[in-house]
Parts: structure tokens; sequence; C-alpha cells
């Protein structure tokens, strides 16, 4: 055993108690403490998960309870899977703003990168944990890190947009609380795998009861229509790198959880279409509000809203290819997302509104950044031979499967809407004429490398899917076998 | 008619769920139903295993103590925010705002009343394993009583700094002892101490140290969030 799955939670909460303490001896530590734990669990989690495709996953039992009495983390295939990813685009997101916070004071600067940490190890918590109120409690730990970096910059709108999500993240808790309630009142744990095993007993009224409640507390997190109305505030005001954060981290695990929720705790047969008509209703609203937007940011936070849509849909299939081509969607949009974060900020960077007509003529003065915008921007719409084309394929193919004809046409009419608004930007940044008073801003060397990195997973993929597909094909497997994870768990020593 | 048809439907919607919950039945002896629930182990090894005559606290701390640890770093995480929102540069920090200031009677009573809120709360977080209460009521306590000091006295002032370091060096305890617990135990925050005898004051284990690190941490974070607030200087009342 390399190592265990708890100390992904127990690290980075011992280095946020620490680095204020470190920071009053030297100011640089809140900068590079981050990133050294970020970085540690990186590797900790690759190893993990290497020793649990070989092996079975790893059940974690803390404070020496044995479930269903103690809390337990699950770090199985899928849940390591999706940390690996986390963690990944965290350090990414760490080392794209560890210089572009330096004209900080010291203080913001310890805030933000403790909230960053928190963030991302909240998501992590959501994904590894296998109690359904420890779920809770990580849920308030990335929504609270998530509201503190929304207001993070004074000089934009960002109280109004950090209220917005406050008010729906507030409702979102509360609904998750009660859904809980309902749940422990008839089965008498709090256990995932405990409650899966009971659920047959509970009455069909208070299992729609607590499955509403759950599916709009989640909801709100995971960006679902109608409750995502914070999202675009949040993604336009919040700080560059935060936005690549939310779409690549927060939402994700927020995903997972709803997941979890409706294939593994709930048994009802009618959860599966529901998925699909609430992700094609998300998905379609979504992307055509995308084409309507005058801003930058909020377009890509529309059409971040429009993939988690396609990912809801895939996992309505039900069957295991829709679930390889969800997990294969929620990997392609981290990366893909983060890399169009990462570049859009810099085309931007010295508008204040940031509109899209404000990155007008920037190809001639960022040759780079606009390359790896354009190839974020054709990845995403899935154009061969990029990474995004072999995941909108596996939806096709796994829709076309399950003969879900409409669905197809449904996901390639909204390709073409993509193609627009995509195709509409890329446009501007290489065939207009730069507007006058937008001075263009080099990017910083960690930002380029970043960018680089993300830009080469992006063609790596495009051109190698088998890189990434066997690992997928694992995960998705492991989802679907919720037998085996039941046992798996119960029988923890 | 469109906001007819929501009041409608959310009516609808709010009656179904509320007869959920009135079907329930909270508040009765045993609400709680299932096959082998999860309170009887609790109970039973509260006594048995634990040596703690008090439940909630081993639930919290102990059962789960993960939970305990999240909920801790939510209010660490919530005063970061507050700090972070409300956060201005040194010089712009101004006096705090009085209308009008305490008198005699509020200031002479308060010297003479903080010291015994601040022996109640540290009595209730230490006692949390035996009595009820424990490190979250305790530190509130305490706190109240550095808000006591701070209305009553115009130039009181608390260090930030210090606040700080308590707060981290309780935060950095309670994480440490969870992590002693994996290398003693084989488990994150396993019970490795010897439980004692029970009622007696060292006894169930790390319990007592956990609790007193979340006295000392609410107590710090609390007492930073009214200073914090109480020294906000506004637009509206320059």
């Amino acid at each position: 055993m390399v190592g265990s799955p708890v100390l992904f939670i127990a690290i980075p909460l011992l280095a946020a108690f620490l680095i204020p303490l470190l920071g009053m001896i030297w100011k640089e530590s809140v900068r590079i403490v981050p990133g050294l734990v970020l970085a540690y669990l990186l590797v900790l989690s690759v190893s993990l998960l290497q020793h649990v495709l070989a092996f079975g996953p790893i059940i974690e039992i803390i404070a020496g309870w044995k479930p269903p009495i103690g809390i337990n983390l699950v770090f199985s295939p899928f849940s390591g899977f999706l940390v690996t990813l986390m963690l990944f685009l965290g350090l990414l997101v760490w080392a794209y703003s560890y210089r572009f916070k330096r004209n900080v004071e010291y203080e913001p600067a310890l805030k933000y990168f403790l909230m960053l940490m928190m963030l991302i190890t909240g998501s992590v918590g959501m994904t590894l944990t296998g109690d359904i109120f420890n779920m809770f409690v990580f849920i308030e730990i990335t929504s609270i890190s998530a509201y503190g970096l929304t207001s993070y910059y004074k000089e934009r709108n960002s109280a109004e947009a950090s209220f917005k999500y406050i008010l729906l993240g507030s409702l979102a808790s509360t609904f998750l609380l009660l859904a809980i309630m309902i749940i422990y009142s008839q089965l008498g744990t709090l256990n995932m795998a405990d409650i899966a095993t009971k659920m047959h007993l509970m009455k069909p009224g208070y299992k729609v009861a607590s499955l509403i409640f759950f599916i709009t507390a989640l909801g709100i997190e995971a960006e679902i229509f109608p409750l995502n109305g914070w999202a675009p505030d949040a993604y336009a005001e919040a700080p560059g790198p935060v936005g690549a954060a939310f779409a690549g981290i927060v939402v994700k695990a927020a995903v997972y959880a709803v997941i979890r929720v409706i294939y593994t705790l709930f048994d009802l047969p009618g959860a599966y279409q529901f998925l699909i008509v609430i992700g094609i209703i998300t998905m379609v609203i979504a992307e055509t509000a995308a084409i309507r937007q005058e801003k930058l940011k909020r377009m890509l936070a529309y059409s971040s809203i429009g993939q988690m849509g396609l990912v809801l849909i895939a996992f309505g299939f039900g069957t295991k290819e829709g679930i390889y081509a969800a997990l294969f969607i929620m990997f392609n949009h981290a990366i893909i997302k983060s890399l169009l974060f990462f570049s859009g900020s810099y085309l931007a960077y010295n508008s204040t509104e940031k509109n899209i007509a404000d990155v007008s003529g920037m190809a001639k003065h960022l040759p780079l950044t606009s390359l790896l915008f354009a190839l974020g921007a054709f990845a995403i719409i899935g154009l061969p031979p990029f990474a995004g084309f072999w995941s909108k394929l596996a939806v096709l193919t796994a829709a076309a499967d399950s003969s879900l004809w409409l669905i197809i046409a449904l996901v390639l009419a909204v390709s073409v809407v993509e193609l627009v608004y995509y195709l509409r930007v890329v446009n501007r940044v290489y065939f207009f004429k730069k507007e006058e008073d937008m001075e263009p801003q080099k990017p910083t060397v960690n930002a380029m490398i970043v960018m680089l990195i993300l830009g080469a997973i992006i063609l790596l993929v495009g051109f190698y899917p088998d890189s990434v597909t066997g690992l997928l094909h694992k995960a998705s497997s492991d989802l679907m076998d919720k037998s085996q994870y039941i046992q798996h768990v119960l029988s923890a020593r | 008619m469109k906001k007819l048809l929501v009041i409608v439907l959310l009516a609808v919607l709010g009656f179904y769920t509320a007869s959920t919950f009135f079907d329930i039945g909270f508040g009765s002896p045993h609400f709680v139903k299932g096959i082998d629930p999860v309170k009887d182990i609790y109970i039973n090894q509260t006594v048995k295993s634990l040596n703690v005559p008090n439940a909630v606290t081993s639930i919290v701390v102990n059962f789960r103590g993960f939970d305990t640890l999240g909920e801790v770093t939510v209010l660490f995480l919530a005063v970061t925010v507050l700090g972070s929102v409300l956060y201005k540069k040194r010089h712009e920090v101004g006096e705090r705002s009085v209308l009008f200031s305490a008198s005699s009677v509020v200031t002479s009573g308060a010297k003479l009343i903080f010291p015994a809120i601040i022996l109640l709360g540290a009595y209730v977080f230490i006692h949390g394993h035996l009595s009820p209460g424990g490190g979250f009521q305790g530190g509130v306590i305490i706190a109240t009583g550095f808000l006591l000091m701070l209305l009553s006295y115009e130039s009181y002032s608390v260090s930030h700094k210090a606040l700080s370091i308590v707060e981290s060096l309780a935060g950095i305890t309670f994480a440490g002892v969870g992590l002693l617990g994996l290398l003693h135990g084989g488990s994150f925050l396993h019970n490795f101490l010897p439980t004692g005898v029970m009622n007696s004051l060292f006894s169930g284990g790390i319990i007592p140290i956990i609790y007193i690190a979340v006295g000392f941490k609410v107590a710090a974070e609390l007492t930073g969030v009214i200073y914090t607030v109480l020294n906000e200087k506004g637009e509206g009342n320059e």
C-alpha cells in the first residue's frame, strides 16, 4: 500500500491551518505550500489509481469504526479517476495563478491560495466520501470557498454575483440536509452502501420526496437548468483561473454526486429518463443562450452548462457505453474548458468589460495564446482530430446503441450552434482589426507552460484516444457494478 | 397567469413535501425506523468502548469526528472569506464607529463579569465529554466575553496575529491528533489513547483533546469575526 486515501483530506486541511503560521515567518510560503501539497497529492492519487486498477477499490475506514457505523472513503477506479483529474487541474490552476497574484498584497494572496486549496479539497472529498452526511460537509467547504473566490475582485460586480451564489447555495445546503434527514429517519443509516441495500424498505412516497430534494440541491451545484442562475455571473466575475477551477473541478464533483445518488442510492427506473430530459433542456437552453452572449466569460460559462447537459444525457442512457461517453466528456471538458478560460483571460486581459469585441485582432500580438484558444474552441466543438471529437462520437454511438435517434439529431444540431458561437470568437481574434484602446498583455511564463500542457493533452488524446479510453472503460464498469460497490464497502475490515 | 401557475405548482410541491415531514413524526421517541439503525450502536458503544457518559460528544468527536473536522474547516473558511470580503489596506481601517459610549455601569460590570465568562466557556469545553456542552458551545461563550469587552470599551482591541496563531495551532492539533491515530491505530482519528475511568476528567482518550482544540479554535475565530465586523468602516457612517 502506497498511502491512504484519507491523506487527500488530512494533508490539505493540516496545510490550511499551517499556512497562516508559515506566512508569518516567510511570506512567499503562502504561495508555495499549496502547490507542494497539490503536487504531492497528485503523485499519491496517480500511484493509488494504479494500485486500485490492479487490486480493486480501497475502502478507507475513519476513526476505527467500520461501515456503517463510522465514515468511510472509497477510492475506486471511478472516484479515483475523477480525483486524479481534479488534482491535476488544481495543480495547473495553482501554477497559472502563481505569478498572476504576485502583484497582490500579502493578505489577499494568503486568502486566495487558501480558498483555492480548500475548493479543490472539498471537491475531492465529495468524490471520495462514502457517507452521505460527510458529502454534505464537503459540499459546504467547496461552496464557501467558491463564494469567497467569486467575490475576490472588488472592482468588478463580484459582490452581486457572489450574493446570488450564496442565496442559491444556501438553498442547496438546506435541501440537501432535508433529503438526508428523510433518509436517516426511514433507514437509520447514513452510509451510502448501507442505504443502497436498505432502499427497498423505504415507502415510495418518501423515496420520491428525498430524491426531489437531492436533485434540487445537487442540481444547483451541478448547474442543471433552471437552477443555474448563479453560474454565468459567478464565472464572469471571478478571477480567470477560478472560472477554470469551477468548470473543471467543482461542477465535476457535483455531477459525480448527482450520479452517485441516482445510480447507487436510488433504484427508481424513471430516474434515468428524468436525467435525459433535464439534460436535454439544460443543453438546449444553455447553448442557445451562449450564442446571444456579448461577454467572453459568460459565453464560456453557458457553453460549460451546455456540456454538463450533454454529460447528464449520456449518464441517463443507463448503459455502460453511456457512462463511458459521459466520463469521456467530463475529462475533455475539464481539460479544454480550462484552456479556454486560461487563454481567454489573457486575450481579454486589459478589457474591463471582457466583451467578445475586445479580443478582435489579438492574433497578431499574442499568436501563441490565440492559437491555443482556437485549438480549445475547435476541440470543444468536436472537430476531428482533437480530443472533443472522440467524446462526442462516444455519445453518439452510445445513443445509437440505445436507439435514441432523436437525441443524436439533437446533439448534432446543438453542435452546429456551438460551431457558430465559437467560430465567431476565433474569427474576431484572427481576422478583425484590433480595438484601439486594447493593450495586449503577454502571458507569464507559468501561464504559458500551463496552457501548452493543456494544448498538448488535447492533441495527444485527439491522435491517440487509446491513451485514456482504457482507464475510462474501467471507471465506467466500476460505476455500473453497484452490488460490488456495496459488497466492498460493507465488508471493509 | 404565469405567476398563478407557479404558485399552484409550488403549493402542490410544498404540500407534498411538508406532509412527508409531518408523516415522519419528528420528536416522537422512535421516529427513526430501519433495520439495526446506527443510533443503537452509537449509544451502546459510547459507554462500552469509549467510557464516555455523553453520547452526543462521542458521536460528534469520535464516531463522526471526520465531519466535525470538516465543520471546523467550514468555520475557518467562513472567517477567511469574511476577511477577504472586508479586506482593506491597513491605512484605510478607521476608528470603530461609536454612536454613544457605554455607561459606567456597563464598563465596570463588564470588567467584573469578563473573567467569569471566560471561565465558564473553558469549563464547558473542558468538560465536554462529561456534561452537556463541548468545544463549539464553549468557544461561543468565550467569544461573547470578548464581544462584551469590545462593546464596553472603545479602545479595547484584540491582536489579529494572536488570534490567527491560536486558530492555527488549534486546527493543527485537531488534524495532527487525527494523523497520529493513522500512525498508531491504523485509521485517521483513531482513539489511540487509553479511555481511562468513566466520569473522570482524564478519560475518553482523544475526545477531550480534540474538544479543547475545537474550543480554542471556535473562540478565536468568532472573536476574529466580531472584531473584523466592528472595525468595518462602511461608506455610510463616516
